[in-house]
């Protein structure tokens, strides 16, 4: 397969019933499987096989699913082009010689390409939703403590969450029932001690059942803040699909989030930080690439860290470090906490006035191949729809809005907090 | 730095400690691997994907741990946080899985306490400022050499992930001997908590800031200015690991700080090695660096809120109120007072054995011939926590007259140490029950009908006739009569 969707091909058969008996899915190779190899994109994990399966493994397995591979991504989930990865980038199924997107490329691709019914991403500042908008395919990105990051390799663990894809709506939601839900090895997703809530807000929601296309009397607020920097042909189609909303008997309204210029700033900051502490772990002490060259210690683990990580992990690693160094701490990673506070709290202010936010997904279309590599920054101004939400740790979703120069063109609709079934709704009527 | 010549004489010392004290806990502080005598098991079989920092795992905290924090909290009467919350302190290092601790930082479960010692009969309040919650790393092994010259190390998890609390104090002593009766109180009140072992390797590790000032400096109450702290050069000893240790390796501190100061040198600011075999401490790095650790929270862990923990969770009666009440409810002297309440366990046997029969019994069997007994076979309480119901038999044999105190404590006591028996049992086979009275006054009238010269001796008035007729009585009686009595026996007969 010219694609290079997945990383390992091989079969994994879950339960002989369930909810998803029947369908394949592809899984992201950041999502611990046990006994395949799981190399987050990486040579520095090119080896490593889990002795355990992510929870969310676990759940697909009960659900009758068959997983049929571990898909490619960026290295360690940075990147928005699955280029960064080690073993080559994967080719956008709608058009070879553009990205996929990512860092969940290989997942979206795989759908989009009929490689896997389903497939699992995971989206830490839009890495489900932006390949799910390249590729043509719908992807979900929910709330912070939905879905058990149990077994999913951190790159930056404050904001990410295990993501379904699937070439509908409903398809993508019936796999979110699948894999929410409390799990006592992620705290993260407990509420037994929180004041707000008695139970998991997972408890008692059917996602692929929201999805009914029902908008008549739905508030959706377009972010206008955000489609000022995006290219014309999106805003375009972005447009017409709104208006579809609108006629389909949704109330469309503009609302405006002033923080969300610090937005990509802020999202980057606490990402590299997170990174510089989530990757100490490889040091090839215990398990990953050890390149065994002989010296202290400390030798040892510059030489392994320098052989196994590339050019753009390496980045983060030094950029995070930095940002939370003693005398820049105030100045960057203090400062950007601020930022998602304030985001947080104009998101809330949004709610107010809509049911659902509505965004381009992506500022662009898919780039092609090798276009964006070469600078960094314009690949971070990609993200700017995307990494609001997750500094907000509200749900979104990534659902086709139509194509603008034969390229797909994604529309996302961003929830309330555990506001999963209302955001779903909106989304199945983009489908209509 | 300007290094006045002070003589010794106008020199104070200042001392802080920080404690790191591993807590009893089944579970480790975020995984569920067993704690229980982890360091003896095979390397790195006390592990788990979450203790070993496998990729993709995640940190859940253990309550366990939170509680026992909690107990340390009140026990040192300190302010139990409302909300607390986890950081990382990143740093790397081959016992450190993730290469990161999680730890507390800005919120501590537990700031600002005390704890009063007393030194040579002068109590002093030592202040604590903080007490929080963290991970312990795992353990490094040098092979063939020391930490610099070893061919290599071997590394082993089973420690990883133990709880920790680490106990900050004020800088508020003023003498090694200060930091070796806290120690030993801060042990005595966390085993009473029942969150301690003491017994066990590496339950107590403590670091100690130590510098000199100038004597004048210091307050009557004992105060010093934050200006005055900040001037001293101050360093660091580390590895020590138990309160006798901290009293040796803060003396040869001392002495070496104010040979230096005294003839004209200063103290260099650095981290120095307490070296136990030789019983001095070594500097580490001639350049102290300021290490960098990049706290940040701890997303993983959601905040935690404790504010009605402190309610709900109840600790004990400690050491220093129930030494009180012992004295005042039993009438105990200071000594026995302070020996019966040394450990909680001592405490409850006891009270338990002075309700039953008592006290001063109780006191005596417990303080002096059980405790002294098992000191001399360098055993502990805990080395017979499931026999004390067989304790509390001997004492009930002896308080019900059924054996002598001698053969209890020389025969019985010894025998059931020595030879794991239950107390009836050596009894019986010593036939060691106490003589009836029957079969004294037959053994009395045999003696005196026996031994006519020795009656003739008694009335002309010789005292050593008595006695011989007793050491008749005692033979026969097999030892089990008491040679008081025998006495009082024979000369009433003698004399009718
Ligand atoms: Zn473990």
């Amino acid at each position: 397969m010219s694609l290079n969707i997945f990383v390992t091909e091989e079969t994994v058969a879950g339960d002989d019933d369930g909810p998803l008996a029947g369908k394949t899915v592809a899984v992201k190779d950041n999502i611990s499987t046990e006994g395949v190899r799981t190399t987050c994109g990486s040579a520095m994990l090119e080896e490593y096989v889990p002795p355990y399966d992510a929870t969310v493994v676990e759940r697909l397995k009960a659900s009758g699913a068959t997983i049929v591979g571990k898909t490619n991504m960026d290295e360690f989930g940075m990147g928005g082009t699955t280029e960064t990865s080690a073993f080559g980038p994967t080719k956008n199924p709608v058009d070879e010689s553009r990205v996929p997107g990512g860092s969940s490329g290989g997942s979206a691709a795989a759908v989009a390409a009929g490689e896997a019914d389903l497939a699992l991403g995971t989206d830490t500042g839009g890495s489900v939703r932006n390949p799910a908008a390249f590729c043509g395919v719908v992807g979900i990105k929910p709330t912070y403590g939905l879905v058990s990051r149990y077994g999913l390799v951190a790159y930056a663990n404050s904001l990410e969450q295990v993501g379904p894809i699937g070439s509908t709506v409903e398809d993508a939601a019936a796999l979110l029932d699948v894999i929410s839900g409390a799990d006592e090895r992620d705290a993260t997703t407990r509420f037994d001690q929180s004041a707000e809530m008695d139970a998991h807000p997972a408890e008692g929601s059917d996602y692929a059942a929201a999805a009914d296309g029902d908008v008549d009397g739905l508030t959706v607020g377009v972010i206008t803040d955000l489609l000022e920097g995006a290219d014309d042909r999106v805003v375009e189609t972005f447009e017409a699909a709104v208006s579809d909303l609108r006629a389909q008997g949704a109330d469309v309204v503009d609302v405006s989030l002033e923080s969300l210029e610090h937005a990509v700033q802020a999202y980057y900051v606490i990402a590299m930080s997170e990174a510089s502490s989530n990757l100490a772990r490889y040091d090839g002490v215990r398990y990953g690439l050890s390149t065994g060259k002989e010296g202290n210690w400390n030798d040892v683990y510059a030489d392994t860290r320098e052989e196994g990580f590339g050019a753009e992990v390496k980045r983060r690693i030094l950029l995070g470090t930095y940002a939370l160094s003693a005398g820049y701490h105030d100045k960057y990673y203090k400062k950007a906490q601020d930022a998602r506070a304030w985001i947080k709290q104009d998101f809330d202010e949004a709610f107010a006035e809509a049911d659902v936010l509505a965004t381009p997904t992506m500022p662009v279309l898919p780039p092609e191949l090798g276009e964006s590599l070469s600078d960094p920054l314009q690949l971070y101004l990609m993200d700017a729809n995307t990494v609001p939400v997750n500094l907000a740790n509200l749900p979104a979703i990534s659902v086709p809005a139509g194509e603008a120069d034969g390229l797909p063109v994604g529309l996302q609709l961003i929830g309330p907090k555990f506001g999963e079934e209302t955001m779903i709704r909106a989304a199945s009527a983009v489908e209509n | 730095m300007t290094a006045k010549a002070l003589s010794q004489r106008d020199l104070a010392t200042v001392i802080g400690l920080e404690v790191h004290v591993q807590l009893e806990t089944d579970t480790k502080i975020f995984c569920g691997c067993s704690t229980d005598a982890a360091e003896d098991e095979e390397p790195n079989t006390r592990t788990c994907p979450v203790c070993l920092g496998l990729p993709g795992a995640l940190p859940v905290l253990n309550e366990g741990a939170v509680e026992a924090a909690v107990k340390v909290g009140k026990a040192l009467n300190a302010t139990v946080a409302e909300h607390t919350r986890f950081h990382r302190k990143n740093y790397y290092y081959p016992d450190l899985p993730k290469n990161f601790q999680i730890t507390q930082y800005d919120a501590p479960i537990c700031a600002e306490g005390t704890l009063e010692v007393s030194v040579e009969g002068e109590r002093r309040d030592i202040g604590i400022e903080r007490a929080h919650l963290e991970e312990d790393p795992g353990s490094l092994q040098h092979k063939g050499g020391s930490i610099d010259t070893a061919d290599y190390t071997l590394v082993n998890y089973n420690r990883a992930g133990t709880p920790l609390m680490e106990i900050v104090t004020k800088p508020d002593f003023r003498s090694p001997q200060e930091t070796r009766a806290f120690l030993a109180k801060l042990e005595e009140v966390l085993e009473y908590l029942g969150i301690f072992d003491a017994t066990r390797d590496g339950s107590l590790r403590i670091d100690a800031n130590i510098s000199m000032v100038p004597a004048e400096n210091v307050g009557d109450d004992g105060a010093i200015s934050d200006e005055t702290l900040a001037e001293a050069n101050r360093t660091e000893v580390k590895n020590i690991s138990s309160h006798k240790g901290a009293e040796k390796a803060l003396a040869y501190e001392v002495t070496r700080q104010k040979n230096a100061i005294s003839r004209g040198r200063a103290v260099e600011q650095e981290t120095r090695h307490w070296d136990e075999s030789r019983g001095i401490t070594v500097s580490m790095r001639s350049k102290e660096e300021e290490k960098d650790y990049r706290y940040f929270r701890e997303a993983d862990l959601p905040p935690l809120e404790v504010a009605d923990w402190k309610e709900k969770i109840a600790i004990p009666e400690l050491p220093d109120a129930r030494r009180e009440r012992f004295r005042e409810e039993y009438g105990l002297d200071a000594e026995s007072a302070s020996k019966l309440t040394s450990t909680k366990e001592v405490a409850d046997f006891y009270e338990d054995v002075a309700e039953q029969f008592d006290p001063d019994l109780a006191a005596t069997w417990v303080a002096d011939n059980l405790l002294g007994e098992l000191n001399y076979r360098d055993m502990q309480i805990t080395d017979v926590s499931h026999r004390l119901d067989e304790f509390t038999r001997l004492v009930e044999l002896v308080a019900e007259g059924s054996i002598t105190t001698k053969n209890a404590e020389e025969v019985v006591l010894r025998g059931m140490l020595d030879d794991g028996d239950a107390p009836d049992d050596i009894v019986d086979r010593e036939g060691l029950g106490a003589a009836d009275d029957d079969e004294v006054v037959t053994a009395v009238a045999e003696a005196i009908e026996e031994n006519p010269d020795a009656v003739e001796d008694y009335h002309a008035g010789e005292g050593g006739a008595v006695n011989f007729l007793v050491g008749q009585v005692m033979q026969k009686t097999g030892g089990s009569a008491d040679p008081g009595d025998v006495n009082q026996m024979l000369r009433e007969k003698l004399d009718e």
